[in-house]
């Protein structure tokens, strides 16, 4: 079981998060991501000598700056459920795209090239639609003034 | 015993944790990744002094990111209920400097 599979299923539970500052963070977790980044409601913040607190009604956290998090025990065996589930669902396509690709890659260096150019044209496009859009903006206000006068 | 390298064989067995602060967690590791966050469970703080004997503090499930975990140690559990905790002093362990 991996580690963020049991953070992603906390989701909702209260938990506690001690930071590498000492600080710890008592709240309800709304979301996390891969870089165990969490979003808790409801906080109470302790200082790190424990004798300060401050209540806030949500926070976000940098996965970097924790140090470790206390999950309900019930949470544990919630996840299982999901892990075994997931992965019948998911090995046997998993294997057939892996293959695909593969070869598709080994097949298209030369198309893979295309595409290469293909999306440096559209990223200088981008970039020029958004100059022209500045402009068309900055235009846009000298001829409401224009208008105006 | 465990064999190859990795946490693999791990699972499921008691493991005991040194951590950068110089905590010594022990539980029964359910889970771990590539960066070595540790899912411990029923997870209980050795708290060393040289006053008194060892105190454990229940802490129940954790997840340790892996940043601050120092060594994770396959705990032998027939040697370690042979142990008398509340008679054993040891010093507490400074934290990691870096």
């Amino acid at each position: 079981m991996l580690p963020l599979s049991l953070l992603k299923t906390a989701q909702g539970h209260p938990m506690l998060v001690e930071l590498k500052n000492g600080e710890t963070y008592n709240g309800h977790l709304v979301n996390c991501d891969t870089w165990m980044n969490i979003h808790l409601r409801e906080v109470i913040c302790t200082s790190k000598d424990g004798d300060r607190f401050w209540r806030m009604p949500e926070c976000y956290i940098r996965g970097n700056t924790i140090k470790y998090l206390k999950v309900p025990d019930e949470v544990i065996d919630k996840v299982q459920e999901e892990t075994t589930k997931s992965r019948s669902d998911r090995k046997p396509p998993g294997v057939g795209r892996g293959r695909g690709r593969g070869r598709d890659d080994g097949a298209g260096g030369r198309p893979s090239k295309g595409t290469g150019r293909g999306l440096d044209d559209g990223g200088s496009k981008g970039m020029g639609g958004g100059r022209g859009r500045g402009g068309a903006n900055r235009g846009g206000n000298r001829s409401g003034g224009r208008g105006r006068g | 015993m465990s064999s190859g390298p990795g946490l693999e064989s791990l699972v499921d067995q008691q493991i005991s944790i040194i951590t950068n602060d110089g905590r010594n967690i022990v539980g029964v590791l359910k889970g771990f990744d590539q960066a070595t966050n540790i899912i411990l469970d029923e997870s209980h703080e050795r708290v060393y002094s040289t006053k008194e004997g060892v105190q454990q503090l229940v802490l129940g499930l954790y997840i340790i990111r892996g940043d601050n975990i120092s060594i994770v140690g396959e705990l032998d559990e027939e040697l370690d209920a042979s142990l008398d905790l509340s008679e054993l002093r040891a010093h507490p362990l400074k934290p990691i400097i870096h």
